[in-house]
């Protein structure tokens, strides 16, 4: 059993003490070179996510085709030469679905955990700084939010949203929201704790002053690394909700859509009609999985307890 | 002790009726009028009125809630709009189902996760830990649709072997009735995996670093010793909270599952409800999940501060 | 009695079909009629078939679904029906006497049938094996045309009154000559019912009030699981039914049913109408030996609706330029049903080979529509109006499938082609079919229809003040031939006039039509005498097939 203890000083104060001096690209290099060296698996997760957001953005460059561009004379081709990934049934590059997909999944990801934290920064700052009647009441309707297993709070609210990328991330967003405001909470009240915080409320400060100020940055390792592991689970849910009727609509290519749709129909003849937006997605999905867990080891070891019960 | 139960009781009863309240109206926000879907394209214009009439529906949104509520409290739940069969009737026959795919699920993931999760943690940071790890965590990354759809149909293609998807009861064949959630209950149990060995991995490790271990290893106690006999039962309390949620998770997100493998449970229930907008059904199934869901808590709660002393509020 | 299915009759059945756009002439060979299967009859065994959704109740004059319909199609029996067996080519309805002894119409407004006598009701309570009368015919008619939320009612609402003068005759008294009264009462939801069934529960919901004169008696249902029935030892043919009984398996998955097809727990295709997709037809031939098919063009097609009274559909080029740029052709090649086979549709389905019209047979203006014409389409909107193009939303559902939306793909891309801008707008589909069916769009819908077998009632979209008239069409000439081929009961005259009807309606273009696959009706090699057709009758099909195992 190994003995190294693990670096747990939090990286933000590192590299504050060193604002303004020229080091501080040295400084931010060298934790990054010891962040690899340390959490390997985190690396090849942080290097899996760069790749994705390289092929989200840069899509229109690297993608040889539009995404509904139909080849003709191109349906259903195997893997080769001209088409890495083959084609569909439509006559469409698969390749380039899958490298506008990506674009596609960072933005929903991306929105959707974007809306979650902010709307759990504010539910879960204002929640755990204030206390008192209004802690109350806001926990107990997070609770009865939290009670609801994912799958029947998203199908109601995209049923009354209607379908559309838009509405997704919206729906995606807001039951985001519940989790992880908990969380947030749990970490407000422990900062509260701290004598500064005391001292700049004798000092005359104001709430928002304090909250920004003191809660916020302390808070900000939480809820990096909650948006990273959020962000898989958005392009899972995206997938599973694409298998049931709910997904991204076309003509905006998911790799969810292509992996339950036509990619399950023509599974057995054109079988690269699903393997690579599965693969994609496996990979994602695993990309953010191990980025987030390496960094809540490094960020925050208060959360290595995972999933335990909040304290209430 | 009976206090904090008490206590966590109290607290629970205005986030149940909180529930009960997005749980009614939530469904009836959804666009599209249940009388035109059950009519369709026959509907003439007197007809609608009628039926609505008829289902109750054309009454005031207070209404409506209230005397559900009213109803819920004696144990009714009411009857399916579409069926007019009680929905609690229905639900007691699927819930089991739910149940039984959901222990079983959680059950393979326990099996899988906590000996990974213990190695991982014993061998940290070596290989064989990022190896675990990662195929615990790729467990997860793979649509768990995808792999039951390869599981079902490659077989069948290959061989002419499929699965057993014709539902088979209890009382009909014992055997058969569990061998049937065997396969869904295996994919299913490999998503929750990974969360679960994450945790384990972590609880252990802070454990380990422990002084009561330290003493142990002193001692020269054997590794295998100092983790089972030391370490794990107090790694393990946390885990023990996560089943919960976890159980709560899978009860109405198995719909999936559900439909490829056959099992008539709630997620297909629910999910057929909302998109045929039977509201009765709709808010019984939720209102069910809900309360599993709080009673999970308290329960967990209670065993978690049973086990622990210093959490006590 | 269960949730799982039901309003979803229209979705979950036309999912399964749903292709638009795309012609393509239908593959001959497997159309022309097989010898029923000259082999002797065997007795025994067990039919199982696949659902993908569960009954929601069993009252044929509650509900239009299929799921309902399908299974009371074996239990039950209607005073006519539509042939069964091997020898019946797809897509053409012959009708027999079921119950009927025979009939004959007295005027043009009167029909008089004659009852089989002895026919027994299922010796189960509370009908306990009474003789059937032309009473249970009046009292079942009575039942249909006024019990509140009888959907089906439109079928048979040309009737004025029912009467049973004997106990082997029924007399109906029409409001005005129909043409097709006959074949509408062929179709499914017309079956006779007990009135002791209703009076003991009520409704006809319950599966126990399942009591009727078919082959086979419902002898039990699972919710969501299966339903199972049995022969019937009285049935009024003698000889029939040649199998034990039927079992139903309720699975929804269709990549889980197809495995289990594959795996031979069902004899016959899972999909609807019992049929395989065609990209899955080599996999079932390697794996079944000896499989027995049919090929037929399915009742469903997608079709456009636009609004009539207002821009730019107002103007028929814009309409013609709309369908002009649409390449069937490539729809069917790109769907997995079809892969390439099927017919383009003119108003009257292609399915219903006897009363559709062959495309070349259309007038030249109607001729053109169904040819892929981006460029002529381009010129109609420029000399509409429109030189730059036109933009303009469409409305639809996903919840139809990836099938279907992989169409609505193909057909936004030919639409660029031809200059129309689609702008695509996504409802949920319950939202959908509650509305913009109805006519509550805003520019223009496309979606699918089919699933009646009789051509007359594809004709109601045209009728005004129907609720299903989308489009808002009100053509007094159109109308007035729509009412004349209702009273013209000469079979050749009156297909004269459908015919016009699909002329001129193709001039118009009140309404686009897009293609129908051609699906694969698939059986194992063991079942004998059957022949898929078009329509929920899957019990009238079954009743004389055997299993020769």
């Amino acid at each position: 059993m190994r003995s190294d203890p693990i670096e747990v000083a939090p990286w933000g104060d590192r590299i504050k003490d060193k604002s303004g001096s020229p080091n501080r690209n040295a400084a931010a290099l060298a934790a990054l070179w010891r962040f690899c060296r340390h959490k390997p698996l985190g690396a090849l997760g942080g290097f899996i996510v760069l790749g994705l957001l390289i092929m989200a953005v840069f899509a229109p460059w690297i993608a040889p085709y539009q995404y509904d561009q139909t080849i003709p004379g191109a349906r259903m081709k195997a893997p080769g030469a001209q088409f890495w990934m083959g084609t569909d049934n439509l006559g469409r590059d698969v390749y380039s679905r899958v490298v506008y997909g990506a674009a596609v999944s960072v933005t929903v990801g991306f929105g959707a955990v974007l809306l979650a934290n902010v709307l759990a920064t504010v539910i879960g700052i204002t929640s755990g700084y204030f206390g008192g009647a209004y802690d109350i009441c806001v926990q107990r309707v997070v609770d009865a939010w939290q009670s609801f297993p994912f799958l029947v709070v998203i199908l109601s609210l995209m049923a009354v949203l209607g379908p559309g990328m838009l509405n997704l991330i919206l729906a995606l967003g807001v039951l985001g929201a519940a989790a992880g405001s908990r969380v947030i909470r749990g970490t407000t009240i422990s900062v509260m704790q701290n004598t500064y915080v005391e001292a700049a409320r004798a000092l005359g400060a104001g709430h928002p002053r304090i909250m920004l100020r003191y809660v916020l940055p302390n808070v900000a390792a939480t809820i990096i690394v909650l948006a990273t592991i959020g962000l898989g689970a958005a392009i899972l849910a995206e997938s599973a909700l694409s298998f049931l009727g709910f997904g991204v609509p076309p003509p905006y290519p998911s790799w969810g859509a292509m992996l339950s749709g036509s990619g399950r129909s023509f599974m057995y003849r054109a079988p690269w009609m699903a393997i690579w937006p599965g693969a994609a997605i496996s990979l994602a999905v695993f990309g953010f999985n191990m980025l987030g867990d390496a960094l809540r080891d490094v960020l925050d070891p208060r959360l290595r307890g995972g999933g335990g019960r909040p304290v209430s | 002790m009976k206090r904090y139960v008490l206590r966590r009781l109290l607290v629970a009863i205005p986030s149940l009726l909180i529930a009960s309240l997005i749980v009614f109206s939530l469904p009836r926000l959804i666009p599209g009028d249940v009388v035109q879907l059950m009519l369709e394209e026959k509907a003439y214009g007197k007809d609608l009125d009628d039926l609505r009439a008829k289902l109750g529906l054309n009454r005031p949104m207070y209404t409506q809630y209230v005397e559900w509520l009213g109803q819920v409290v004696r144990g009714d739940l009411g009857e399916s709009l579409w069926t007019k069969r009680p929905v609690l009737e229905e639900l007691a026959r699927r819930l089991p189902i739910s149940l039984e795919l959901g222990v079983l699920a959680l059950l393979f993931a326990i099996l899988i996760a906590v000996p990974i999760g213990v190695l991982a943690a014993i061998r940290q940071d070596s290989l064989a830990d990022y190896a675990m790890r990662s195929m615990a965590i790729l467990g997860l990354s793979v649509p768990g649709f995808w792999i039951a759809t390869l599981c079902v149909l490659l077989p069948a293609i290959w061989w002419g072997w499929s699965p057993p998807i014709k539902f088979t009861a209890f009382s009909v064949d014992p055997w058969a009735h569990f061998g049937q959630f065997l396969l869904p209950a295996f994919i299913l149990g490999i998503a929750s995996a990974a969360a679960i060995m994450r945790l384990t991995r972590g609880t252990l490790l802070e454990v380990l670093r422990q002084d009561y271990v330290r003493t142990a290893w002193a001692k020269g106690l054997r590794e295998r010793v100092v983790v089972t006999k030391h370490s794990l039962k107090n790694a393990l309390i946390p885990v023990i909270t996560i089943l919960g949620i976890q159980v709560a998770q899978i009860l109405g997100g198995t719909v999936i599952f559900e439909s490829i493998f056959g099992l008539p449970g709630m997620g297909r229930f629910l999910f057929d409800a909302i998109n045929q907008r039977d509201y009765p059904v709709i808010q019984g199934v939720n209102l069910l999940i809900v309360s599993v869901v709080v009673v999970m808590n308290l329960v967990v709660d209670a065993f978690y501060a049973f086990l622990d002393p210093r959490i006590r509020y | 009695m269960d949730q799982s299915a039901s309003s979803l009759t229209r979705r979950e059945m036309l999912k399964l079909g749903g292709t638009v756009l795309a012609a393509g002439a239908a593959s001959k060979g497997l159309l022309a009629p097989q010898p029923a299967d000259a082999q002797t009859p065997k007795r025994g065994g067990t039919f199982r078939l696949r659902s993908h959704v569960a009954p929601v109740h069993f009252d044929p004059h509650q509900t239009i679904a299929f799921s309902t319909m399908i299974p009371l199609s074996f239990a039950y029996s209607r005073l006519v029906k539509v042939k069964g067996g091997s020898a019946v080519v797809p897509g053409t309805q012959p009708v027999e006497g079921d119950l009927a002894e025979s009939w004959e119409r007295q005027g043009d407004n009167v029909y008089v049938f004659k009852i089989k006598r002895g026919v027994r009701w299922h010796n189960k309570p509370p009908v306990n094996g009474r003789e059937l009368t032309a009473e249970d015919v009046r009292y079942t008619y009575d039942r249909f045309l006024k019990i509140k939320g009888n959907a089906n009612r439109a079928i048979l609402e040309m009737v004025d009154k029912v009467e049973a003068p004997d106990k082997y005759t029924v007399k109906f008294t029409l409001r005005e000559p129909n043409a097709w009264f006959i074949d509408r009462l062929a179709s499914t939801s017309t079956w006779i019912i007990a009135k002791e069934s209703v009076d003991q529960y009520g409704d006809l919901k319950r599966p126990e009030s399942v009591v009727g004169t078919g082959p086979w008696m419902l002898q039990s249902y699972e919710p969501s699981v299966r339903i199972t029935f049995v022969r019937n030892p009285t049935y009024f043919v003698p000889g029939l039914p040649y199998a034990d009984g039927v079992d139903i398996t309720i699975s929804p998955d269709p990549a889980a049913a197809f495995a289990q097809f594959l795996s031979g727990e069902f004899d016959f295709g899972p999909e609807y109408g019992m049929v395989i997709r065609r990209s899955d037809l080599d996999i079932a031939l390697r794996r079944v030996k000896g499989l027995g098919m049919r090929d037929y063009i399915v009742v469903f097609g997608g079709f456009t609706a636009v609004k009539l009274d207002q821009e730019p559909f107002k103007d028929i080029r814009v309409r013609r330029a709309f369908a002009m740029s649409q390449d069937w052709r490539e729809v069917l090649e790109t769907n997995a049903w079809s892969q390439g086979k099927g017919a383009p549709n003119p108003l009257i389905p292609a399915a219903l080979k006897e009363w559709s019209i062959p495309i070349d047979q259309l007038p030249a203006e109607g001729r053109k529509l169904y040819e892929f014409d981006p460029a002529g389409a381009k010129r109609l909107l420029a000399e509409a109006g429109y030189p730059n193009g036109l933009k303009v939303p469409v409305e639809t559902t996903p919840g139809y499938g990836p099938d279907w939306m992989d169409a609505v793909q193909v057909a936004l891309r030919n639409w660029k082609q031809g200059g129309i801008e689609a702008d695509l707008k996504l409802k949920e589909y319950g939202a959908f079919v509650s509305s913009a069916i109805f006519g509550k769009f805003e520019k223009s819908i496309v979606t699918l229809r089919g699933g009646t077998t009789d051509p007359d009632t594809y004709f109601t979209p045209f009728l005004p003040g129907e609720p299903l008239n989308a489009s808002g069409v009100n053509d007094p000439k159109l109308t007035e031939m729509i009412k004349l081929q209702r009273r013209t009961f000469d079979e050749k005259k009156r297909r004269e006039i459908v015919y016009d009807i699909q002329r001129y309606a193709s001039q118009q273009v009140y309404y686009g039509y897009n293609a129908s696959v051609s699906a694969v009706g698939a059986w194992m090699p063991y079942v004998k005498n059957f022949g898929p057709n078009i329509g929920h009758d899957y019990g009238g099909r079954l009743m004389v097939a055997w299993l020769d195992k």
